[in-house]
């Protein structure tokens, strides 16, 4: 135990000590702060929607009426006037659009004189035009809510009824009192989505520093002189036990700055980014146990995969296998997530290749005991034992195999016949 | 303390690298290990290290099963193993501590260590920055490091200029003196003729030759001597052996001044001597002849190219 300390602390201050390491996590922190600060010192309800500066209310609340005139940005042709200037206004905003007569609509888009413009053809038809058609556009939509309305009440008129009254039949609204028992998926999804892709990343940004870290010191053959002073397990614990304390280390001080800086200034966003950046405990500790457990099990597979190979270039082939494992889990969980209490995710979230993903995302979004937890958590710690050990005897035998990488089925067999 | 190696063996899949090597060695001795590249040297040492392991053999330190984590023993590899991007005296503390020394311990000895090297100018230094000469004293520092009680350097001399050898010498020279137990190998015989009382060859391994370095110059020289004639070059000489004293022994060898003779058999130095007085050869030099470690070296391991 002294030794793996020794040996951690050895490690640890490596990455410590790393100027790079130390500059990206403090820039990412301080970016990512700074960033969320923004709508607290600029006035950005033009860009976000977010609350004017001055007016930190949430969103829902009303911002205050700029004295600037609107541009015009559409044209409406309405020979016939089936629709009224009101209905119209209603659609499109107050200021924002003209009355036209002449067929000159295609040419003034082109220019970019305007952004649309629409014919109302008849109660059943118009033309719209449009330059380049963005996805969040909805003028069409609301200048085909108010024609279809315009249609209604024509109706209505020729019918002798009371559009008033149909309407309010028609659109009757009804108060829901919502009260969510479990989980909100909706919400949580956002969470899960972003941990699922971090702690993705994780174990392949680190797990592929783990097993290059391996990989040099076979190379600059300071693995001979190791191995003679310590056991392989200490000397593969520490190592990875180091490279798990940096990256938690360097993901904690990043979202704890990103965190901390939106609840500071969480008023000043309106609320809006909530689905993302107001993560509840209980979810941060979920993602604490499975996320670093199943960075830990990867962790030191990696280690084992830099042992086989004697040069640094080569740890992509080696931990090539490696890596397909984590992209075939990292996809099944993402897909799976919109169906957190199916078969497929509940097996995955029992196997200690995947469970890191899958159980933390039925805690977060679905229906899960606490027995299968437990199971599921056992099964991690007990598969992270394990790998540890099998890591350490591949690395005791990997690492002083020079020249060409080594398989580790050959590794396996070696295991076999020294038993 | 006294290091018994019986009877290794090691294969490393069909091919069998070690074929029963066997050697002893005690404290303040030092004992060299020679061999052509590839004769099984350094696996030899690194299962010493128990970084392999033998499929056959044992080795046994004052009768007991050699166990080296137990043991304070410091071991540089051939192809060394520092840390390039790392402080000098960082990772040597660091070494030393792995091998049972508190922080304060091991930052006095690496001190001394430093310094008795003569680079504690390079303390705070990257080791990726150093000569390779320096590196090289680095290395050693950081094997002596944990005051050992067993040495094994694999070729510690290789990459030195003449000035820094004679540092080393004279560190490994100390070490023997104070009784500890020194193994190593080399390629430059001079060093091994130097510090070894004990000498052992592999070859394709196999040991073809062990024992008192001492004794086995003794036993490489019996019957053989060396001559010098005044105003005679090597080849008038040996012409003058071959012409008129062919009875009393024949021509082995030469050396830059001298010409080596092998006495044939029933006859002695000095009844050769006589022969030589009488014929009033003007012996300049005339003894028994020494073979170097060199000579042995290549009459037991230099048989295939």
């Amino acid at each position: 135990m002294k030794k793996i300390l020794l040996v951690l602390e050895f490690e640890l201050k490596e990455y410590l000590e790393n100027k790079m390491f130390v500059g990206t996590t403090l820039a990412i922190a301080l970016l990512g702060a700074l960033l969320l600060c923004l709508p607290t010192l600029f006035d950005l309800s033009g860009v976000l929607p977010v609350p004017s500066k001055g007016n930190n209310t949430v969103a829902e609340e009303e911002t205050e009426e700029t004295e600037e005139e609107p541009e015009i940005i559409y044209y409406v042709k309405d020979e016939q006037g089936i629709l009224t200037e009101t209905m119209i206004t209603e659609a499109l905003g107050e200021g924002t659009w003209k009355y036209i007569t002449e067929e000159n609509m295609e040419e003034a888009i082109k220019s970019e004189e305007i952004d649309a413009g629409f014919v109302i053809r008849s109660y059943d038809e118009m033309d719209y035009y449009v330059l380049n058609k963005g996805m969040m556009d909805m003028e069409k939509e609301m200048l085909e809510s108010v024609l279809v309305t315009a249609g209604q009440m024509k109706y209505c008129e020729e019918h002798n009824l009371d559009f008033e009254e149909m309407n309010s039949i028609y659109n009757k609204e009804i108060v829901v009192n919502e009260e969510i028992l479990g989980k909100d998926t909706e919400s949580n999804f956002w969470y899960c989505y972003i941990f699922e892709m971090l702690v993705f990343m994780m174990i392949v940004l680190y797990g592929q520093m783990i097993a290059t870290a391996v990989t040099a010191e076979k190379s600059n053959r300071s693995m001979e002189v190791l191995i003679t002073s310590t056991t392989p397990a200490s000397l593969l614990f520490g190592k990875v036990i180091a490279g798990a304390i940096a990256s938690v280390m360097q993901v904690g001080v990043i979202l704890i700055s990103i965190l901390g800086s939106y609840r500071l200034n969480r008023k000043a966003w309106g609320g809006i980014l909530d689905m993302v950046l107001d993560i509840p405990g209980e979810v941060l500790l979920t993602f604490a146990f499975f996320g670093l457990g199943g960075f830990l099990f990867y962790a030191f597979l990696h280690g084992a995969m830099g042992a086989l190979v004697s040069k640094t270039e080569d740890v992509s082939k080696a931990i090539s296998g490696l890596m397909m494992v984590i992209m075939i889990v990292y996809f099944l969980s993402l897909v799976q997530l919109s169906n957190v209490d199916g078969i497929i995710i509940k097996v995955l979230s029992f196997l200690p290749f995947s469970s890191y993903s899958a159980m933390f995302a039925r805690i977060a979004m679905g229906s899960v005991s606490m027995v299968e937890v437990v199971i599921s958590g056992v099964i991690l710690v007990a598969s992270i034992i394990g790998a540890g050990w099998l890591s350490a005897v591949i690395y005791r035998m990997g690492t002083l195999r020079y020249g060409n990488p080594i398989k580790f089925t050959k590794i396996l067999k070696e295991m076999k016949n020294d038993k | 303390m006294k290091l018994e190696v019986r009877n290794i063996r090691k294969s490393f899949g069909e091919k069998e690298v070690l074929h029963g090597i066997s050697f002893e060695v005690e404290s303040g001795n030092a004992l060299g290990l020679l061999g052509r590249n590839g004769a099984g040297k350094t696996t030899t040492m690194r299962i010493l290290m128990d970084v392999f392991k033998s499929n056959n053999g044992e080795i046994l330190l004052d009768g007991k099963p050699f166990e080296p984590a137990k043991q304070k023993i410091g071991y540089m590899p051939e192809e060394r193993g520092l840390y390039p991007k790392r402080i000098v005296q960082e990772q040597m503390v660091y070494l030393a501590k792995l091998r049972g020394m508190s922080k304060a311990e091991a930052v006095k000895s690496s001190e001394k260590w430093l310094k008795k090297l003569e680079i504690e100018e390079y303390a705070n230094r990257k080791l990726e920055t150093l000569s390779k000469g320096n590196q090289q004293k680095v290395q050693l520092a950081a094997t002596l490091v944990s005051e050992p009680d067993i040495i094994i350097l694999d070729e510690p001399f290789s990459g030195l200029d003449p000035v820094n050898s004679q540092i080393l010498k004279d560190v490994v020279n100390e070490m023997i003196q104070e009784g500890r137990l020194v193994i190593f190998s080399s390629h430059q015989m001079s060093y091994v003729e130097e510090f070894c009382e004990n000498i052992v060859v592999i070859n394709h391994g196999d040991v073809v030759l062990k024992g008192e370095l001492k004794n086995i110059k003794k036993e490489y020289g019996k019957n053989r001597m060396i001559l010098a004639c005044d105003d005679f070059s090597n080849e008038e000489t040996k012409k003058l052996i071959s012409n008129k004293f062919s009875s009393f022994a024949k021509v082995t060898g030469e050396n830059k001044e001298d010409v080596i003779l092998e006495l044939e058999p029933g006859k002695s130095k000095a009844e050769f001597m006589e022969a030589l007085l009488k014929e009033k050869v003007n012996v300049a030099k005339f003894g028994n002849y020494e073979p170097s470690l060199n000579e042995i070296f290549v009459m037991n391991a230099g048989d295939e190219a």
